[in-house]
């Protein structure tokens, strides 16, 4: 299902994007991974990835800000991108959607939920 | 003027008109009854003299009787008759004197030449009487002039006082007809007065009540900026509307005061529900790794093939390095929380500042060692004896020592410490790093609670975000001060002050 496609990993927290890079290609998820947004949105505008995991407090670009550009961008405004954020609050959840996040999951993260959201948008 | 004020004055004055009318009221009785008697008078003197000059006239005929009878027969005066002719000239000469008693002022001139005249013509008859039988007496009776002149006095006496009789009438009548017209124009007055005050007295304060009535309203209905200033009183409805703006100053500013706090209240709510959300992000990074951690190892334990050892043992470590932040993190919320709802109480003993100072340097050195940093524990002088709380002493020190460890890189961290010389028993000590600094717009905000300096540095450099806000808390728990100077790049001091005695 999600094996050969790739995703973007945006996260500043070494011990995190480790976890996270290991497991997503234990699901057989190619992943590269970007410390900050500015980094990401050149990854996507050059790898064009198939989704992209977005933690949204980075150092440098944001990642409201970020995805806010990608969206603006034509050549990356298609590539799915999911929020992924400690802030658990409905506030910070559509704060994400009006930024141009695709969905928004909550860390600690629901790993098969995680990877059914990745599915349902790489394969829209 | 106040408004009793003008209802005394008004009163006094129709009083006063009152007085007036029964005033010029008992004047013309009076008047009226002087002018009477003096009329009385005049009408009685008038008759007298009437009579005087009937009784002159009698007197006379008598005589020239007598005298002819006397020229032809021999017939003496006998005693009797002699007695009846003296009493009756007598009789005369008492009325004379009676007009006498009622002559004065301008009639006194007449009665004195009247009395004058009788006197000398009464006189003369007297003598006649006397010397009727003595023949050798020789009187001319025939003589008219005395008697001429006595009658004379007599008329002119008696139209004085006739003229005085009339004067006196003219008087009445006038007093009359003063006192008539005193008392209606007095009357008239005072029913003006009254009216008028009636009428004003009804308008003003009705025009003054429309004008309370209409501020009570308005203040009742909210709006409390009105004012009552179009009573021009400064009496009792003035003092009223005073009284009723005054109301509406307090009330507005208890509204205001009832809305502060409300806003307060809200403000310190909005805070809680912020700091909520606060905590709840920061219980669920650490949660992140360790669930994260947990699920991936448990995963791959079920993978075939050789477990990496080495690598599962580094995985654990940060599962539990995670649990132990997520510990912290719990007992520093605790912290704070059991300070704001002011529960956080001091244990007060005697200890050596310098001593914890040294064991807390000793205890975080390996952390020194992980980012390669320096410690230099310089000026370290002999610290005075505090009583004071020992454990939170140790916290803050070692919240702001592992804070310079953690956001310093290759770099060195100097400990002072020194009693001040200005204050005896005040213990200072300073930790300066040569970390990342701060920029101001981030010292202002740098003992709040979960703030750091970026949202990306918890990540980064780990903490909480309270350890600061409960240094901060703990420095003013002990009566001292905590304060820090940085600048980007170049680091940060911060600096502590902690008195012998929190009191």
């Amino acid at each position: 299902m999600t094996a050969g496609k790739s995703v973007l990993l945006v996260e500043d927290n070494e011990l995190n994007r480790d976890m996270m890079v290991r497991r997503l290609n234990r699901a057989g998820l190619q992943v590269t991974t970007a410390g900050n947004g500015q980094q990401a949105l050149d990854i996507m505008r050059a790898e064009q990835p198939s989704v992209v995991l977005m933690d949204m407090n980075l150092p440098i670009l944001d990642g409201w800000a970020a995805s806010r550009r990608a969206k603006e961008d034509e050549r990356i405004r298609h590539i799915p991108i999911i929020a992924l954020t400690a802030h658990a609050t409905e506030a910070y959840r559509l704060y994400a959607l009006a930024a141009g996040c695709d969905d928004y999951a909550t860390k600690p993260v629901d790993f098969p939920g995680l990877l059914n959201k990745i599915n349902k948008l790489t394969n829209a | 003027m106040s408004l009793r004020r003008q209802l005394t004055l008004s009163l006094v004055t129709i009083l006063m008109l009152f007085a007036v009318n029964v005033g010029t009221h008992f004047w013309g009785s009076y008047a009226r009854n002087e002018s009477m008697v003096a009329y009385r008078n005049s009408v009685t003197a008038a008759q007298l003299s009437t009579e005087v000059e009937q009784l002159l006239e009698d007197q006379r005929q008598q005589i020239l009787i007598l005298a002819t009878l006397r020229e032809t027969t021999e017939d003496q005066l006998d005693d009797a008759e002699l007695q009846r002719a003296e009493d009756a000239i007598e009789t005369i000469n008492a009325r004379i004197q009676e007009l006498g008693k009622l002559s004065h002022g301008v009639t006194e001139l007449s009665y004195e030449q009247l009395w004058e005249s009788s006197s000398h013509l009464l006189k003369r008859w007297l003598n006649f009487y006397r010397n009727y039988n003595n023949p050798d007496f020789e009187l001319d009776m025939n003589d008219p002039l005395p008697f001429l002149e006595a009658s004379q006095r007599l008329k002119e006496l008696e139209q004085s006082q006739a003229f005085i009789a009339a004067q006196r009438a003219n008087i009445i009548d006038r007093t009359i007809s003063l006192t008539d017209k005193i008392t209606i124009i007095a009357f008239f007055a005072s029913i003006f007065l009254t009216a008028t005050l009636g009428y004003y007295l009804v308008s003003y304060t009705n025009r003054s009540l429309k004008r309370l009535k209409k501020g009570t309203e308005r203040f009742g209905s909210g709006d409390l900026d009105y004012r009552i200033d179009d009573i021009d009183d400064t009496g009792e409805l003035g003092d009223l509307a005073d009284a009723f703006n005054e109301m509406s100053d307090k009330l507005r500013n208890a509204i205001y005061d009832v809305r502060k706090a409300r806003d307060d209240a809200d403000e310190a709510n909005a805070a809680k529900s912020i700091f909520l959300a606060n905590v709840s992000h920061e219980l669920r990074t650490p949660l992140n790794a360790i669930i994260g951690y947990s699920e991936m190892l448990h995963d791959e334990l079920a993978d075939v093939g050789e477990l990496n050892r080495p690598q599962f043992q580094q995985d654990l470590d940060i599962i539990i390095k995670s649990g132990r932040q997520l510990l912290t993190l719990i007992d520093d919320i605790l912290d704070l929380s059991k300070i704001e709802t002011g529960k956080m109480s001091l244990h007060c003993e005697n200890f050596s500042p310098t001593a914890i100072i040294k064991q807390a340097c000793e205890a975080l050195a390996p952390l020194l060692h992980n980012n390669n940093n320096k410690l230099q524990i310089d000026e370290l002088h002999e610290l005075p004896v505090l009583y004071n709380d020992a454990a939170k002493f140790r916290q803050i020190f070692t919240n702001l020592l592992s804070n310079a460890i953690k956001f310093t890189r290759d770099g060195q961290i100097s400990v002072s410490a020194r009693e001040l010389p200005d204050r005896p028993g005040w213990a200072e000590f300073a930790i300066r790093d040569t970390g990342i600094g701060m920029t101001s717009e981030q010292l202002s905000r740098v003992f709040d609670a979960f703030v750091q300096a970026d949202s990306s540095t918890s990540a980064n450099y780990g903490g909480t975000g309270l350890g600061l806000a409960i240094c901060r808390q703990f420095c003013d728990l002990m009566g001292g001060t905590i304060e820090v100077e940085s600048e980007v790049g170049m680091g940060s001091t911060f600096k502590v002050l902690i008195p012998s005695d929190p009191e």
